[in-house]
């Protein structure tokens, strides 16, 4: 059993590493999809993750992702948003008992239908600001937008994949 | 002022929010400007170190479409050898030839990142300040336009190339010689759009597009693009035309960087003009 704050910063730097050199490449229909997986790492934190630290995580994981695209402060902005509004998300996402202790945000702990919801939301607030922050104005509303849908379509996707990949069966029936 | 304290303590989490937010916005006006210099992007040597090992991995797999491109620019060169020229003249004096100064001069480069899905694009290349790379030299692949150095570091530099908001070139076409503006408004890293060349100019789908060696970034008649679109709005002096690039951003890996040796010679007289 690994440390878990240990665990999360392992699983940080992977998924820093994986957008920057392996996701960034990507060119799927001529940039209309950009999945954004590094999120994974920022919604995989413990729930328990105190607010303050959580909007440091966000900008400093979203400086990192920023250096590999030279786009200082677009990523940063919507990573410290997301930062922001996720412990929010989580409370309305709360089951009628509240969450037990020790529980991961994951399809292991919280079930499918929770994850997919608790994605969607977070993802879809995180593209929207990323990709309007990047046109820096609302002119191209339209495409901006299915950009964000789309990608947010592959994002979600990826990221429930990766639940699946991550957590071996075995784990999983002790939910 | 206690209940100021309690004030801040209550809301901080959202000032911190509003900081942090400030900050993000801050970085990214700044680095928004031509030519500022920025000390965390792809020209850091952290990440520049990291995209170099990436590309020597893709760079093996793609070892056989490299010869291809090699070979064929080895065969190009070899039929402009002097040996494949015929002398015309027997008996001419060999001389010191002194009409002829050196002006440009290319310096090889790997291009180890490259971007073309996002609206500003960048490359990185394996060639920075140690090199002699310099902010604001062109850069070349094939004998057509790229773009220009923006930031250098010790060993990498990025360049801002033809598919960013930001660049802009004078161009002329090759056929009439009418001036125009390159710029890139299309999503299409394909095209480019090309400005402010005026009505009463022959232009035709096909026509080939060069460079006019006014600024001092590259030499004369280099290839940029074909027109490929040819738009004549009604009530306007100019038309809209839209230009078929001549490099391929999606494959592009080896290029040439490009110095004019006369660069500070001419800046230089072109300051003296202006009072």
């Amino acid at each position: 059993m690994i440390n878990p704050i240990f665990r999360n910063i392992i699983r940080i730097l992977f998924f820093i590493l994986l957008q920057g050199l392996v996701v960034n490449r990507l060119d799927l229909f001529q940039g209309m999809v950009l999945p954004s997986v590094y999120i994974f790492a920022l919604l995989m934190l413990p729930l328990e993750t105190p607010r303050l630290l959580l909007l440091f995580i966000g900008f400093v994981v979203g400086m990192s992702v920023d250096a590999f695209t030279n786009t200082l402060g677009m990523h940063t902005s919507a990573c410290v948003l997301l930062a922001f509004v996720q412990p929010a998300l989580l409370r309305i996402l709360a089951p009628r008992e509240g969450y037990e202790f020790g529980q991961n945000p994951s399809i292991q702990h919280l079930g499918f239908s929770w994850y997919l919801t608790f994605a969607a939301m977070a993802t879809f607030i995180h593209h929207s600001a990323l990709f309007f922050v990047e046109a820096f104005s609302f002119d191209f509303f339209g495409h901006t937008l299915t950009k964000v849908f789309f990608s947010t379509l592959a994002t979600v996707f990826l990221m429930v994949l990766g639940q699946y990949l991550i957590f071996s069966p075995d784990q999983r029936k002790t939910s | 002022m206690r209940n100021i304290g309690r004030l801040i303590y209550r809301y901080h989490i959202f000032l911190v929010f509003l900081v942090l937010q400030l900050i993000a916005f801050a970085l990214l006006v700044k680095n928004n400007n031509y030519q500022e210099s920025v000390f965390i992007n792809t020209s850091n040597h952290l990440i520049g170190s990291l995209y170099e090992k990436r590309a020597a991995f893709s760079d093996y797999l793609k070892l056989s479409d490299f010869n291809d491109e090699l070979s064929a620019e080895n065969a190009q060169l070899k039929s402009k050898q002097l040996e494949n020229f015929m002398d015309l003249e027997n008996g001419t004096i060999v001389v010191n030839d002194t009409l002829f100064v050196q002006r440009y001069e290319y310096l090889p480069a790997k291009v180890i990142n490259n971007s073309v899905n996002t609206r500003n694009n960048y490359i990185t290349l394996n060639k920075g300040s140690v090199t002699g790379v310099k902010p604001e030299m062109g850069v070349v692949a094939n004998g057509a336009m790229v773009g220009i150095i923006k930031d250098v570091s010790k060993h990498f530099s990025s360049v801002m190339p033809i598919i960013n908001p930001n660049f802009t070139a004078s161009i002329k076409l090759k056929k009439g010689n009418d001036f125009g503006m390159l710029a890139w408004k299309d999503k299409d890293p394909r095209y480019a759009q090309v400005l402010e060349i005026p009505k009463h100019a022959n232009v035709q789908i096909g026509d080939s597009v060069i460079t006019t060696g006014f600024s001092s970034f590259f030499p004369e008649g280099l290839l940029v693009g074909t027109i490929a679109e040819i738009d004549a709005p009604e009530g306007e002096n100019f038309y809209n035309i839209r230009l078929l690039l001549k490099t391929d951003f999606y494959k592009l890996s080896y290029v040439k960087v490009v110095s004019n040796l006369m660069k500070e010679e001419q800046l230089n007289l072109e300051n003296e003009e202006q009072p």
